[in-house]
């Protein structure tokens, strides 16, 4: 098992130094940062130092080798926008989309979860019926029109909840949170489940899947036959062994919720990091591009890592080192 | 006897009050939400400038000119000045100024702040500080400024320009960011900072020109225009910038809300070819070439102006939101000239003038815009386009990203296309260097005349404007130059782009012409 941990983590690596590559090279294809970035009132002086300060005069592979430099000592280098280092400009945005992806997956799970089971179990009742056409509805719907009309009906209407933004917040950790304040939590609670619907939707359908597959098999039928409780039998029995497709998923899904959640964040104002990339991208400050495209593909190696590791304590006969 | 008076009036009579004490006022405790527009990309003064991020420096610093809503200047942190020489201009500061951590203000703050944004590797301020050669204190409380070349818009350079602690003169931008260099003479005074969030202030109650109404200021960012919208109509915030306008009918329908317009400085104009004798997107009718350049003929081009219904733009594209131009700059500004005659909508008598300058059949063209840059811009180019029809002018329009656009039509890749410009200094050498003056890359004019226009006595008359001091001998060079450009129909203007803010009944603001949203110069009055 150590060995293939460890095989696993110089892969790893690989994959890493050869994202590197594609992705420095590549934002460099992408259009000129300079005819963007400065400002159109310069001459042609001025235009030369900027551009000097940022480093631009240099050829493509000298900034590549001092970005390299610059990575092992965890140097992403200055934003061009921001002017600070690109990994602070964007770890500073991190814990809102953290707590935002964490609340909106915990909602789907508590959702959607207890929802599949149930559609599942009993797939020709009335109120199944009901809940695979919502998830329907929550696959299809469009996130960005399910968002303000969350806003017009709780914020504009009803005045429930706030409209935007992040509320008040507390520290720990060096960071600063919304779910640690009431008035923070409730900013949190439309954006995240705005969020949440799809992939309460995706859980909820995955689950009903799994459960109408696992019924049927032998072994909850001789559990039946035994005269298990019916409790233990979902409990253990069921639900343990549709698990896997499932935390595959989650985990996936996470990811992409913290990679992926511009949509809602622009909507609901929340200041996290996909409203940042996107605005990066369009002002092509490629330090920040770099360091958050580096930063999702260590965060989607470490997932896939950890849902590898997840196999293992749900299901005996997976190993790590292929040979279950 | 408090309670009889209005809020505004009981401020007023506080200013007197203080005015007479000198005890600064006792605090109102007020709160304020702004939802602006666009995020600042630094709280560093001195970084990077744009309208966000210098509005905001403005609640926390001060400069030595203050800039009023019509691109005036006003005394501010200096307190008068006099020119000495062409090059030197000599400014007396405020006595008793003290920034927010309690030391004073003199003048090596200003030599610091002058220098640092001269010298900063952003170079975002170089339009306004490449003229400054030195600046010397020449005690406490006068500073020298010496400029390269005369420099007639000195003043409105050095209104751009925040003063910072001398203290801080080194701190890197990190340090602003976090608050212990952000610290100003300005009446609000850093609260906190939460990068593409808000802006936290708090009353600055010793602000030397009196404490603002507003005891607490948030600035929200809220670029998205359905969020912003919907906090706005929620509550949440007090004042927004850029109501959308799919929200003007839900604001006037609400009681508590209201709409405030105001007349921005950004002049939308449609630009043409008059320079080469071919034309690279003219053609007669049946698409062949045309003898020479039409839009070389001002008749024609003063047919153009004639057939465009500017009053019908303003009303249905734009819906209200924006002003028919006339020319550079609209009145009340520096160098807007009486003598620009006011040519109105008449497609006959534009047809005639295109007969009469040899297209009684008209000719075919395409106008090019951009999309998404201006208010309504590519709705505006299929207007104009369906206007240029009526008269008889074959028009197609083509409309692009801006990324794609921009560096094209500055360049003069077409024939007919629209531009804008935004009037920043308010007067009008500013537009006229950059889209009409005749192009010169050392120079550095004409950088945006995508026309090719190069009138000889236009030059002439920058070229002595860029270097007059004198105010009242400025103003009729820059007066001539409004009434050369637009009587000869150099270029078509269209609109000015008016500011649409949304606003609670409760909330006074008169929208400046630079767009910005000052806390300071907002006002709530009793309901």
């Amino acid at each position: 098992m150590t060995t293939s941990l460890i095989r696993r983590l110089i892969q790893a690596g690989f994959v890493i130094f050869a994202m590197t590559l594609i992705v420095f090279l590549g934002v460099n294809v992408i259009g000129n940062p300079v005819d963007i970035l400065i400002n159109p009132d310069l001459n042609q002086a001025e235009r030369l130092k900027v551009i000097e300060s940022l480093g631009l005069d240099r050829p493509i592979w000298q900034q590549y080798l001092s970005f390299l430099h610059g990575l092992t000592q965890g140097d992403f280098g200055d934003s061009f926008v921001y002017s600070r280092p690109a990994l602070d400009v964007i770890l500073e945005r991190l814990p809102a989309t953290l707590e935002l992806a964490l609340c909106a997956m915990l909602i789907a799970i508590v959702i959607g979860l207890p929802l599949g089971l149930y559609a599942g179990l009993h797939p020709n009742r009335l109120s199944s019926r009901v809940i695979m056409t919502g998830s329907i509805l929550g696959f299809s719907l469009p996130t960005f029109w399910v968002g303000l009309m969350f806003i017009l009906l709780f914020a504009v209407q009803l005045g429930w909840l706030p409209s935007n933004g992040r509320g008040e917040t507390a520290e720990l950790f060096g960071a600063r949170w919304s779910f640690l304040t009431t008035d923070g939590l409730l900013h949190l609670f439309l954006p995240a489940l705005n969020l949440a619907l799809f992939k309460t939707s995706l859980i909820l359908r995955l689950t009903r899947a799994g459960v109408q597959e696992v019924v049927s098999q032998e072994y909850v039928k001789f559990a039946r036959a035994k005269g298990l409780r019916e409790n233990r039998i979902i409990l253990v029995h069921i639900l343990k062994n549709l698990m896997i497709p499932v935390v595959t998923i989650i985990g996936l899904e996470f990811g992409s919720l913290i990679a992926f959640s511009v949509v809602t964040e622009s909507i609901f104002g929340w200041p996290g990091m996909g409203k940042l990339i996107i605005d990066s991208i369009n002002l092509l400050d490629r330090p920040v591009i770099v360091a958050y495209l580096m930063m999702m593909v260590v965060l989607f190696v470490s997932l896939n890592f950890i849902i590898d590791l997840c196999y293992t304590l749900l299901d005996p006969r997976v190993r790590l080192d292929g040979k279950g | 006897m408090i309670n009889f008076m209005t809020r505004r009036s009981f401020h007023a009579s506080i200013l007197a009050l203080m005015a007479a004490t000198a005890t600064p006022a006792f605090a109102q405790e007020a709160k304020l939400s702004i939802g602006m527009a666009a995020p600042i990309t630094s709280l560093d003064p001195h970084e990077d400038s744009n309208s966000p991020n210098n509005a905001t420096s403005r609640h926390i610093w001060d400069s030595l000119i203050d800039r009023g809503g019509m691109a005036e200047n006003k005394p501010q942190l200096a307190s008068e000045w006099e020119v000495i020489d062409d090059t030197h201009w000599r400014f007396k500061l405020r006595e008793g100024v003290t920034f927010h951590d309690g030391s004073a203000f003199d003048a090596e703050d200003v030599v610091a702040s002058l220098i640092r944004a001269r010298d900063k590797d952003s170079q975002a301020f170089a339009a306004y500080t490449r003229n400054i050669a030195n600046v010397t204190a020449e005690d406490e409380h006068t500073v020298v400024v010496e400029t390269t070349v005369p420099d007639p818009l000195i003043l409105n350079s050095l209104s751009r320009i925040r003063i910072i602690s001398s203290e801080f003169a080194d701190a890197p931008v990190a340090e602003f960011e976090n608050g212990p260099a952000a610290v100003g003479t300005g009446p609000f005074k850093l609260v906190s900072y939460n990068p593409g969030d808000r802006v936290e202030l708090e009353r600055n109650d010793d602000y030397f020109a009196g404490p603002a109404d507003w005891s607490h200021v948030t600035l929200r960012f809220v670029p998205d225009e359905g969020g912003r919208l919907a906090s706005f109509l929620a509550g949440d915030l007090d004042l927004i910038e850029n109501l959308p306008a799919e929200g003007v009918q839900q604001v006037e329908n609400n009681s508590k809300l209201k709409i405030t317009r105001g007349q921005s400085t950004r002049l939308v104009y449609l630009g043409m070819d008059v320079s080469r004798d071919e034309s690279p997107f003219v053609t007669a009718k049946d698409g062949s070439p045309l003898d020479s350049n039409p839009f070389k003929d001002e008749r024609v081009r003063k047919a153009l102006l004639m057939a465009m219904d500017r009053e019908a733009i303003v009303d249905r594209i734009m819906q209200q939101n924006g002003t028919v131009a006339h020319q550079y700059v609209a009145e009340g500004f520096f160098g807007h000239s009486d003598d620009v005659e006011e040519v109105g909508y008449d497609p006959e008598a534009a047809k005639a003038l295109l007969a009469e300058a040899g297209y009684p059949d008209g000719f075919a063209v395409t106008i090019h815009g951009p999309s998404g840059r201006y208010v309504n811009d590519s709705e505006v180019v299929q207007a104009a386009g369906q206007m240029l029809t009526r008269i008889g002018i074959d028009t197609k329009v083509e409309v692009m990203p801006w990324s794609v656009y921009s560096g094209k039509y500055s360049e003069g890749a077409y024939s007919v296309f629209l531009g804008a410009w935004g009037v920043n200094t308010g007067e009008v050498s500013n537009p006229a260097l950059a889209i009409v003056a005749g192009r010169d890359a050392e120079r550095g004019t004409g950088r945006y005349n995508g026309g090719g226009i190069d009138v000889p006595e236009i030059n002439e008359l920058l070229d002595k404007a860029t270097v007059t001091l004198d105010e009242d001998a400025r103003e009729p060079l820059l007066q001539q130059i409004s009434a050369l450009t637009f009587n000869d129909v150099w270029l078509l203007p269209m609109h000015y782009e008016n500011v649409v803010m949304g606003a609670k009944q409760n909330i006074e603001f008169t929208p400046r012409g630079d767009k910005y949203t000052l806390a300071y110069e907002v006002h709530g009055t009793t309901e």
